[in-house]
């Protein structure tokens, strides 16, 4: 289906609409072979959720993407994918549908001219038999109980990532973790291998997280493949065992919340139990009693 | 020796009627603004009594004043150790409960009221909250032992007395009352000083006053909880601490300060004298009996001729020795001995001398009948109503022996002058009295003198400050020739 640029350039004088056609169309003429830089950047925050040619992911196989919808759009879209899905446009829509309601994220650092490049390198990479880009090679095999065992304990932290990544746990929290539950910066991962449907998506997004947190911080921690195995191994146990994060954690957390800051008054009540208090209201009190006292 | 200038008070207790109008002077002047409605820089306490602010002389509880091991001084209220786990709440300073709520009325409720069965009253309003208030305390609330059974009996200088001595007190014809007029002693060695974090306390170089540069103060309350006489004060409205400035603007321009000047007992005497600031330190680790006496010492005699060339070479002008020279504070304290800081055992060395009051028994009751022609108006001191023990507290750190010296000659003096004016005493025991109190016929005429027929000049003796001198040591006056001052300075608000 073919997708007019709903953008216009009627605000701008034709002379200027042709001068800037000229131009962009010279520019995306003289790119013959994608630049090492576009590939990688590819790498790093298209590959979680695309494939060119292995089939989809989180979002669509992106195999002949420009056949199916205009250059122009493809450059708004990757620029601005809400701002496109939210306006109403038809295939936006059905892209959105097929995504399962996931929206595509907005790539930081994105600008008009790397979403050429992208969109150039997409078509490229079309063309080939192969592609670079057919698909992270996470082994097939099937996950055991050890794999579970490890990717619980990459999660928890108690085993380290081989390239010194940080342990999930420091931002997220899963059920069945126990204790006071993990981190709350990021969402619950208890229902991840549910949301992102199974292994190869869910394998994609640990090879190459695409998010605007964990991207800069796995940027040159990247995970390899057995740890993404193990840690796909652990959250589809999760998933698989229980609901969300137990309400009961979060209460526990809060009494324990109370409960120390009423242990912490304690103690300061007694370090500093010599403090002055009063003079003048305890004098008239012990004063009064004494005087009732000596009368009866 | 570093010799320098200190302006120094004496409070003669024997002439104080307690009118309060030291108090007021000093209140119309200084603290009717806002936040300072519940500061006494000047307040007239009756003793026995607990003070204001309540016991302030309690500092097992406000930790005012210097403790000493007989080695080194330490601040009882804050030091560097303390200052750490307290920094967020300084601890041990009087709550507004124990100074008092200040109030005022609602006098639109007297004029407006209808007409009725009852006489209108005014509502009391709180200054604080400006709130209808339950006036539970004031600033004198055991003004001439009012409530004495709550406040006379728990003055913490009836510690000293045996359970019997405190009985006598309450025997009608023994019931004791004195009149305690108190303001910032200016200490030599100020704790309220010592302890301000903020650099924002000094005492003057050239006069000793202390005073709290109001731009550096940072409300820390230090000072509060330091002083030992509870003599700063925080204001709550402008988020800093203030304190008596022994009216310096007045003593600058040659006046006595508001409440020395309208004193109507005429019992305030103010003069510089000169002393030894090496000796401080050393003074300040004598055991309590030897205070007084360490601290008289400090006090230099202006008219030794090596005190006046030590004098000129420490930058004394002339004419502050001049004035040392006349002081009556000097006469009071170090000549005659009849002056005696209040508390000394605090180790802060006050600069306001008490003269003691004699408190003689007035009256006999024999049976049923009130003599009031006693014999012995005039006789033994030990017989006066106020226990030795108990002035001992109070003036002289326990050392007894130096309040009788000033109340056996203030005793003497008075019988010396009987035998002038009246006659009725012989030469013989006029004399007897004066060689036994340490007392020559000239020195007694001039207690006298000083102390019933002074005017103003003998009173007050105000060195000359020199501001112009003491400018030129900040600011080059020729900077400003054309200018109209040499500055502007912001009201104190909180920032």
């Amino acid at each position: 289906m073919l997708k007019k640029p709903d953008h216009t350039t009627s605000s701008l004088s034709p002379f200027l609409t042709a001068v800037f056609l000229l131009t962009t169309a010279g520019v995306a003429g003289a790119q013959d072979a994608p630049s090492e830089e576009t590939i990688e950047f590819f790498r790093r925050n298209c590959v979680s959720c695309h494939t060119i040619g292995g089939g989809a992911l989180t979002g669509p196989d992106l195999k002949g993407v420009a056949e199916r919808a205009d250059e122009a759009w493809l450059v708004d879209f990757i620029l601005d994918p809400k701002g496109v899905i939210d306006s109403g446009d038809p295939y936006a829509a059905e892209l959105l549908r097929k995504a399962r309601g996931l929206y595509m994220t907005q790539v930081p650092g994105m600008d008009r001219t790397k979403a050429e490049k992208l969109v150039d390198l997409i078509v490229s990479e079309s063309a080939k038999e192969r592609s670079l880009f057919a698909g992270l090679q996470i082994s097939d095999r099937p996950l055991t109980e050890i794999d579970i065992e490890r990717g619980r304990g990459l999660f928890m932290g108690t085993v380290p990532y081989e390239n010194g990544a940080p342990a999930c746990i420091s931002c997220h929290t899963a059920s069945g973790i126990g204790g006071l539950g993990g981190g709350r910066l990021g969402p619950d991962l208890t229902d991840a291998y549910a949301r992102l449907e199974g292994r190869k998506a869910l394998s994609a997004w640990l090879g190459s997280p695409p998010s605007l947190v964990m991207q800069p911080v796995f940027k040159n921690h990247a995970l390899d493949g057995e740890e993404i195995l193990a840690i796909v191994a652990y959250l589809k146990s999760v998933s698989e065992s229980e609901g969300a994060a137990e309400p009961a954690s979060v209460l526990q957390f809060v009494l324990l919340g109370f409960g120390g800051s009423a242990l912490l008054l304690l103690l300061f009540d007694f370090l500093w139990r010599g403090r002055y208090r009063a003079t003048r209201r305890p004098l008239i009190r012990d004063s009064k009693h004494a005087r009732i006292g000596a009368s009866s | 020796m570093d010799v320098r200038s200190q302006i120094s008070l004496v409070f003669h207790l024997d002439k104080c009627i307690g009118c309060h109008t030291c108090s007021v002077a000093c209140k119309n002047v200084w603290t009717d603004r806002e936040g300072t409605d519940y500061m006494w820089w000047n307040n007239v306490e009756t003793k026995p009594g607990t003070g204001y602010p309540t016991k302030w002389e309690d500092q097992d509880s406000y930790k005012g004043g210097w403790k000493t091991d007989g080695e080194d001084l330490e601040l009882r209220s804050t030091g560097k150790r303390k200052i750490i786990p307290n920094i967020f709440h300084n601890p041990s300073q009087p709550s507004l409960d124990d100074y008092y709520e200040p109030w005022t009325y609602d006098y639109s409720e007297l004029f407006n009221a209808p007409e009725g069965d009852d006489q209108p009253v005014a509502r009391p309003i709180s200054m604080i909250t400006g709130e209808p208030m339950e006036i539970e305390a004031g600033p004198n609330w055991d003004d001439d032992l009012g409530g004495s059974e709550i406040y006379a009996a728990n003055d913490t200088n009836l510690e000293v007395l045996s359970e019997e001595q405190r009985q006598q007190m309450k025997a009608i014809e023994r019931m004791v009352m004195f009149y305690l007029p108190r303001i910032c002693n200016h200490c030599l060695n100020p704790a309220c000083v010592a302890s301000c974090p903020s650099g924002a306390m000094y005492k003057r170089g050239e006069d000793g006053i202390v005073l709290i540069n109001q731009d550096r103060c940072r409300a820390w309350r230090s000072c509060i909880s330091a002083c030992p006489y509870k003599k700063t004060y925080y204001n709550w409205s402008t988020g800093k601490s203030e304190k008596c400035i022994l009216c310096f603007p007045r003593l600058e321009s040659g006046e006595a300060p508001a409440c020395f000047h309208s004193c109507v007992g005429r019992i305030r005497y103010l003069g510089n004298v000169l002393y030894d600031a090496d000796q401080i330190k050393e003074a300040a680790l004598r055991p309590d009996d030897e205070l007084v006496e360490a601290q008289r010492r400090m006090i230099l005699d202006p008219n030794d001729p090596a005190v006046i060339e030590e004098a000129s070479r420490c930058g004394i002008p002339e004419g502050v020795v001049d004035s040392a020279q006349k002081s009556p504070a000097y006469r009071f304290a170090k000549e005659w001995k009849l002056g005696l800081p209040l508390h000394v055992e605090y180790r802060t060395f006050p600069m306001l001398f008490y003269v003691p009051p004699l408190l003689p028994v007035m009256s006999i009751s024999e049976g049923d009948l009130v003599r009031s022609d006693v014999d012995e108006l005039f006789a033994e001191i030990e017989k006066a109503r106020a226990p030795m023990g108990y002035l001992g507290k109070l003036f002289a750190a326990g050392n007894e022996g130096k309040v009788r010296y000033a109340l056996r000659k203030q005793l003497a003096v008075r019988v010396w002058r009987r035998h002038v004016t009246v006659g009725d005493v012989s030469l013989e025991a006029a004399t007897q009295g004066l060689t036994e109190a340490d007392c020559t016929p000239e020195e007694a005429d001039a207690i006298f003198k000083l102390t019933a027929l002074s005017t103003w000049e003998d009173r007050f003796v105000i060195p000359p400050f020199q501001r112009e001198m003491a400018m030129e040591m900040i600011a080059d006056p020729h900077d400003h020739r054309s200018a109209a001052g040499f500055g502007f300075r912001d009201a104190p608000r909180r920032s």
